[in-house]
């Protein structure tokens, strides 16, 4: 199965741990169900053309915080993961992308207020039905 | 683990060619990339490993087995660049004598390995196009079901559509059972899909094993203007008009800052980027 993962070149961010962050998205958003199959650490590696120690170490991750679950001979597949989890990965994934844009906005100089108003508007835009 | 293969201080002269000393093992699991220039000893290191050409210095050890001793070669599958034999034998013909040769041949995988890359078998070898020699070659190679496959440049000659088959089979392969590969290649979306380990080589110098996102992931690519003509900025290691590389990210980005230098761009470069600076020598390491 193929996974929708993007990784990016801009971001300094380690590799394993994007990989690890969007499945984690992928998984808390409802798009991969409890019980759906991941691909191979060998195929996934393949397709993010990176090593297999790199998607190891991700897949290692996930399993440790019981977001996936690896059976010896049979894969790897999303595991049954509780409301309230799903709901604090959701939050921690907006809060972070929030995080990033006033992290952006603050190394050009931007003020409090100014950040806020381009916060509004976009905001506004959404709601009228623009975007 | 045990590693399959472990390589120590080897050393091979040849004319006024020096390749070595080489050090480096092969773990189950992993696929490992021969990188290097025209004539850096790629080839040359893959017939010391099948024991086709003697080394003057160190040992390969093979499935915990040193030289000569044992019967390793059923568990190494080799694919030279060119076969030489070939010529006057048939697809079928040659495909009957070496499954003959191999009692573990795989007769599923070697059909479907034909049929995914519409190998005609009637035709004899040396009237085949070369892109479609390597391709029965492969679908020979493949089958015998070896611990470690050897594959010198096993897809120069193929058309896109076949090299990503031919990805896609060497994935499958490493799916089954403990296996390792080693793969000698100038294709750069070869190393980028299937290698996990790079291993350099220039002018028959090892330059070093490295794990693949270790080429890439350590160093940011930067496009600035305004930069000091003289002088180098900490972490760089590349520099060509308005483009720096560095190795120490924080470092240099602190120098933007502190100098007032915006960066344009600031990014991770391209695996066969890094590679390819670090073979011409354009790079300091």
């Amino acid at each position: 199965m193929n996974v929708p993962i993007t990784l990016s070149k801009d971001s300094r961010e380690p590799i394993y741990h994007q990989i690890e962050k969007q499945l984690k998205a992928l998984i808390a958003g409802g798009h991969l169900a409890a019980g759906a199959t991941l691909p191979s650490i060998r195929v996934l590696s393949k397709d993010l053309e990176v090593s297999v120690i790199t998607t190891r170490r991700a897949y290692q991750n996930l399993e440790n915080d019981g977001f996936i679950q690896t059976i010896q001979g049979k894969g790897t597949f999303v595991a049954q993961i509780e409301k309230t989890r799903k709901e604090k990965t959701k939050e921690s994934a907006v809060y972070d992308a929030l995080d990033t844009a006033v992290r952006t906005a603050i190394s050009y100089d931007y003020n409090a207020k100014q950040i806020m108003d381009m916060f509004t508007s976009i905001l506004n835009e959404y709601q009228g039905g623009k975007k | 683990m045990q590693p399959f293969i472990n390589i120590e201080h080897l050393e091979k002269k040849i004319d006024d060619f020096t390749l070595g000393p080489i050090d480096f093992l092969i773990e189950p699991g992993t696929i490992t990339a021969l990188v290097g220039d025209n004539g850096s000893g790629k080839s040359t290191l893959l017939k010391i490993i099948m024991d086709l050409v003697n080394a003057d210095k160190g040992q390969i050890d093979r499935f915990g087995l040193l030289e000569k001793e044992g019967d390793w070669k059923k568990d190494l599958a080799y694919q030279p660049q060119t076969v030489v034999g070939y010529d006057a034998f048939t697809g079928e013909d040659l495909h009957q004598l070496i499954s003959h040769w191999y009692p573990t041949w795989d007769e599923k995988l070697f059909l479907h390995i034909i049929n995914e890359l519409h190998v005609p078998l009637n035709k004899k070898f040396g009237k085949l196009s070369q892109g479609v020699q390597q391709k029965l070659t492969l679908a020979l190679t493949l089958p015998r079901n070896a611990k470690v496959l050897m594959l010198d440049e096993p897809t120069s000659f193929m058309d896109i559509p076949s090299k990503k088959i031919v990805v896609d089979l060497l994935v499958d392969w490493m799916e089954k059972e403990e296996r390792a590969i080693i793969l000698a290649s100038h294709q750069a979306e070869d190393i980028k899909k299937l290698a996990d380990f790079i291993v350099l080589l220039r002018s028959g110098k090892m330059l070093g094993l490295f794990e693949k996102e270790s080429l890439t992931e350590k160093y940011r690519k930067y496009w600035v203007t305004g930069l000091p003509g003289f002088e180098t900025i900490p972490g760089e290691v590349f520099r060509a008009e308005h483009e720096v590389i560095s190795n120490q990210p924080d470092l240099s980005e602190q120098y933007f800052a502190a100098h007032d230098i915006t960066p344009m761009n600031s990014m991770t470069p391209d695996l066969e980027e890094m590679i390819t600076l670090i073979l011409a020598n354009k790079m300091d390491m």
